[in-house]
């Protein structure tokens, strides 16, 4: 887990690349990789790299990075974790290769070096980075299926630049600053800004699941290796192989295989615990593979005491149930106060979560750990959102003739009265249920001119539509691939990207695996909503009544009180709370 | 001690479960303490092997439901049974007719989930003991039955002498046009029913392989109803030249089949264990397995060939590109002797007497 850099200055006119700006990009990514740090420039000047590390695989010297294969050649600046990086080295020595470390960075060298840009399909993990071919005079680029890790990218024609924080790019001084209305009109609909559009103009995400190469001629054969679509849709084709095997055996296998993988640490790993299933039958199902439980933290807010949102006492007492080393951390508002100026200088970009992360990883670093699972991903992946029920609901009823105009005239909330003209496709139905504000609303947030130009650019309907392009051919695969291509990957995994790295805390999510997905799809698509419950009593002790028959709650925190949130029409306030972030984090 | 097996088929069987049926009935009659073991299949297909020394193969039983039940009244009649050895799970009400708990056999799907019958459902918690062809098996088994007494693991046996690694017949190169090809080979049964052998998956990869090796021909052995739609689906990928369909496919004609072979392999995801690749192996060929099911444990969880997800075609490629290139002679792998038939009956005999000294 790191923060990485990247200048290639490919056109013949372009400066070369600038020492002062590559340390500048590299040292604004500190808290990312506080273990070690390092940049390389090329002989003539074209391309540098830099790194930030956090040693968590190979604590030894040896995983520096910028690193160099045995041969010298190549160069590669890596962020994320490689899981399967083991069996990758078995087959790779297997063929011959010899390596310097045990570090998964140098695997990903020597299987570029064997297999090329393909390399991408058979990595298990998560990650970003860049590969410098001198040879060939080119730079290759991947991330991760799931968008679990970032990286940003700023190409001016001539020099190409990349960095795992858009605010690293910008450390750099030579990026504009100029907003981008489609990037601020994204965060005013969905409450983050969807990639790959981002709040500058100059700066755009290299999408998830993408490689690309970079060469004297700019950014060439971008290509989409993994689509979340394309998986679940494939997953219809095996479902009788998925009704061979009892569901809850199969999730066991399945997660459990998972976790396997994402324990793979020279370092303790821990645990986010809350009172929710996914956190719970993940610790339950790490405690049996590995034989004891992890440490866990769980957070506690006095503005919750006594209601349904406060995690703590069924999360402590599903600690005392398998004797974990639990803390429980008390987070109270003097505390957010007093930490909202550095919440908003690590917060990468605008968005209207992460104060939870923020804390749970705050509370995780205290503790001494570098690396944390979480339950993040079990709502997308075992359909429990209330998204899975609403939006097929939402698109037959929109198809009704009469019915949503009527709904339409008749109805005193906004979202109603838009069902007419959003509802009957499934893009428009994602917007209406999981839109912050409607397109409708941000000509008064952002100004007329702004809002025209940003939602022509953003076209936000059909930038929805893509995450169902393929289509998965059924309703749950439809809207699981809408919550994991957007919510998710804009929201929850942005943000615990920034807010862990801001405390040097790698958050690892066993269930946002690609591999789990291609695995689990077509029990998912024939267990559906039920799936969550097979989670529940995958365990060989399956999670207590008291915690799997729990009301669904999420993972929140009281900032309305904290923050003496506005009455904005929405029970939690954050309309109100998206004007306060962009106002404070610009 | 005296032991009533109750099989679905056994000697004159086809596959896999009849094999095991015959190795198990082998290694019965060869425990010290075994005065006989009385056989009763439910089908005899074909001509019957030899049947060893102290076993009583009772043909009669085969000629239908109630001349099964006959049997096993007759067999009860003959004096009392120290063991009865259910060898499957749809046998268990059958079995309980003896009036004692059977030691089940579980093979593969058939005891991965809870089974249709209620009363099955019933009878394996009455079981003596289990014995399953692979970890996979158990583990899934005792999931969702909760079953929780002793339970055993006893992988299939291959007779290495009967296979070996012979030079490629003409007839079968000259029968399936193979001369110069480099063959990738599946065998199985092909049917709508048990879609989840792999063939589909090997099929998909077939258009990048044959990118960089013009020369792979992908060999899909065995008879079934599914042949016609997988013959679409090559024709569809634009492989059909460089597929083969052998049809059914007789016991004797098998290792010579393997030894047509560059590479066995099959990313499946519904095997119990795999018996094809102690087979292939016996033959020398390199094989690739599933990591999703039984046949990752009759490679050894890798360590005799490598472990493919079915799930990722760039594994599966990239797997059958390494066997291909890898250039190494033909050889029956060092640890393949770990499924001996010598180490089979060892293990049979340690289980028979964990059960009766318990």
């Amino acid at each position: 887990m790191c923060g990485i850099a990247a200048l290639f200055a490919y056109g013949s006119d372009a400066p070369p690349a600038d020492a002062d700006e590559i340390d500048a990009i590299t040292e604004r990514m500190r808290p990312r990789g506080p273990d070690a740090g390092g940049t390389w420039i090329s002989p003539d000047r074209r391309v540098a790299l830099g790194a930030r590390r956090l040693a968590i695989i190979d604590l030894t010297d040896e995983g520096t990075q910028p690193m160099t294969d045995t041969d010298g050649d190549l160069r590669i600046v890596f962020n994320g974790e490689i899981y399967n990086h083991r069996e990758l080295r078995a087959r790779l020595e297997r063929l011959g290769a010899r390596f310097h470390s045990t570090t998964d960075t140098e695997v990903l060298l020597q299987l570029y070096r064997h297999d090329g840009a393909s390399m991408v399909e058979l990595l298990r993990g998560m990650f970003a980075f860049a590969i410098w071919e001198p040879r060939q005079r080119r730079m290759f680029v991947a991330r991760d299926p799931y968008g679990i890790k970032p990286l940003y990218v700023a190409d001016d024609g001539s020099t190409f630049r990349a960095a795992s924080t858009v605010k690293a790019l910008l450390a750099g001084g030579q990026i504009a600053r100029a907003h981008d209305p489609a990037g601020v009109a994204g965060f005013w609909l969905m409450g983050s800004v969807p990639e790959p559009y981002t709040i500058f103009r100059d700066i755009r995400a290299v999408e998830a699941g993408t490689s690309l190469f970079i060469d004297e001629n700019g950014i060439r054969n971008t290509r989409r290796y993994y689509s979340i679509a394309s998986t679940l849709g494939r997953g219809v084709k095996d479902e009788p192989a998925a009704r061979l095997v009892h569901p809850p055996i199969l999730v066991r296998e399945l997660v459990t295989d998972s976790l396997r993988h994402h324990l793979i640490s020279d370092v303790p790993v821990g645990a986010f615990l809350s009172s929710g299933i996914d956190s719970t039958a993940l610790v339950a199902l790490a405690t049996e593979a590995t034989g004891q439980p992890p440490r866990t933290v769980t957070l506690r807010f006095d503005e919750f005491r006594g209601q349904a949102f406060d995690e703590s006492p069924l999360a402590s007492r599903f600690a005392q149930r398998i004797g974990s080393d639990h803390v429980t951390r008390l987070v109270t508002r003097d505390e957010f106060i007093s930490e909202l100026p550095k919440f908003f200088d690590a917060m990468d970009q605008p968005t209207i979560d992460g104060a939870n992360t923020w804390f749970v990883s705050k509370a995780a670093a205290e503790r001494g750990l570098k690396v944390a699972i979480s339950g993040l991903g079990g709502d997308e992946l075992f359909g429990s959102y209330p998204s899975f029920r609403a939006l097929p609901r939402i698109v037959v009823a929109a198809r009704i003739p009469f019915a949503a105009s009527t709904a339409s005239r008749l109805a005193r909330n906004p979202k109603a009265k838009a069902a007419a003209r959003y509802g009957r496709s499934w893009a428009g139905a994602y917007l209406l249920k999981r839109g912050l504000f409607l397109p409708d609303d941000l000509p008064a947030l952002m100004g007329a001119d702004a809002a025209e130009e940003g939602l022509r650019h953003l076209s936000m309907i059909e930038h929805i539509a893509e995450a169902i392009n393929p289509d998965p051919g059924t309703a749950f695969g439809r809207v699981a691939a809408l919550e994991a291509s957007l919510y998710m990957r804009n929201q929850l995994l942005r943000d615990t990207d920034w807010a862990s790295m801001a405390h040097s805390l790698e958050v690892r999510t066993p269930l946002v695996d690609a591999t789990l997905l291609r695995q689990i799809a077509p029990l998912l698509l024939v267990e559906k909503e039920r799936c969550k419950r097979h989670f529940a009593n995958s365990p060989r002790n399956p999670l207590p009544d008291w915690l799997s028959e729990r009301r669904k709650t999420g993972f929140t925190v009281p900032l309305a009180e904290w923050m003496d949130l506005a009455p904005d029409g929405t029970s939690t306030r954050m309309r109100s709370w998206a004007r306060m972030v962009l106002e404070r984090w610009s | 001690m005296r032991i009533l097996h109750l099989g679905t088929d056994s000697f004159g069987g086809y596959g896999g479960i009849a094999l095991f049926n015959r190795e198990f009935i082998s290694a019965l009659v060869a425990h010290p303490a075994c005065e006989e073991v009385v056989v009763l299949p439910r089908l005899i297909p074909r001509q019957p092997e030899a049947v060893p020394d102290k076993a009583t193969f009772v043909t009669g039983a085969a000629r239908g439901k109630f001349a099964y039940v006959r049997a096993i009244r007759q067999a009860l009649r003959s004096g009392p049974f120290d063991l009865v050895v259910c060898g499957h799970v749809n046998l268990l009400p059958l079995a309980r007719l003896t009036g004692q708990s059977p030691l089940l056999i579980t093979h593969g799907i058939d005891a991965w989930k809870r089974l249709r019958d209620p009363i099955s459902n019933y009878l394996v918690h009455k079981i003596r003991g289990v014995i399953s062809v692979s970890d996979l098996t158990r583990e899934r088994f005792i999931a969702w039955s909760h079953f929780s007494g002793p339970a055993f693991v006893l992988p299939n046996a291959v007779r290495v002498k009967n296979y070996g690694v012979r030079a490629r017949r003409q007839d079968l190169i000259d029968r399936w046009s193979l001369a110069g090809k480099r063959v990738l080979l599946t065998l199985g049964r092909i049917v709508g029913t048990e879609r989840y052998k792999g063939f589909d998956e090997v099929l998909d990869a077939m258009p990048a392989l044959l990118r960089a090796q013009p020369e792979v021909v992908y060999m899909i052995a065995g008879s079934g109803s599914d042949i016609p739609r997988l013959k679409l689906r090559a024709a569809e990928l634009g492989v059909a030249d460089s597929v083969r369909f052998t049809g059914f496919i007789a016991e004797d004609e098998k290792p010579d089949l393997y030894n047509l072979a560059d590479v066995y392999v099959m990313p499946s995801r519904g095997e119990g264990f795999g018996f094809v690749f102690l087979e292939a192996m016996a033959c020398g060929v390199p094989v690739i397995a599933s990591c999703l099911d039984g046949g990752r444990e009759a490679v050894r969880l890798g360590a005799l060939g490598p472990l493919v997800d079915p799930t990722n075609p760039a594994e599966i490629r990239v797997a059958i590109e390494d066997a291909l290139s890898s250039g190494a002679p033909r050889a029956i792998p060092e640890g393949l002797e770990f499924f001996s038939y010598e180490n089979f009956e060892r293990r049979t005999h340690a289980i028979i007497d964990a059960l009766t000294t318990a």
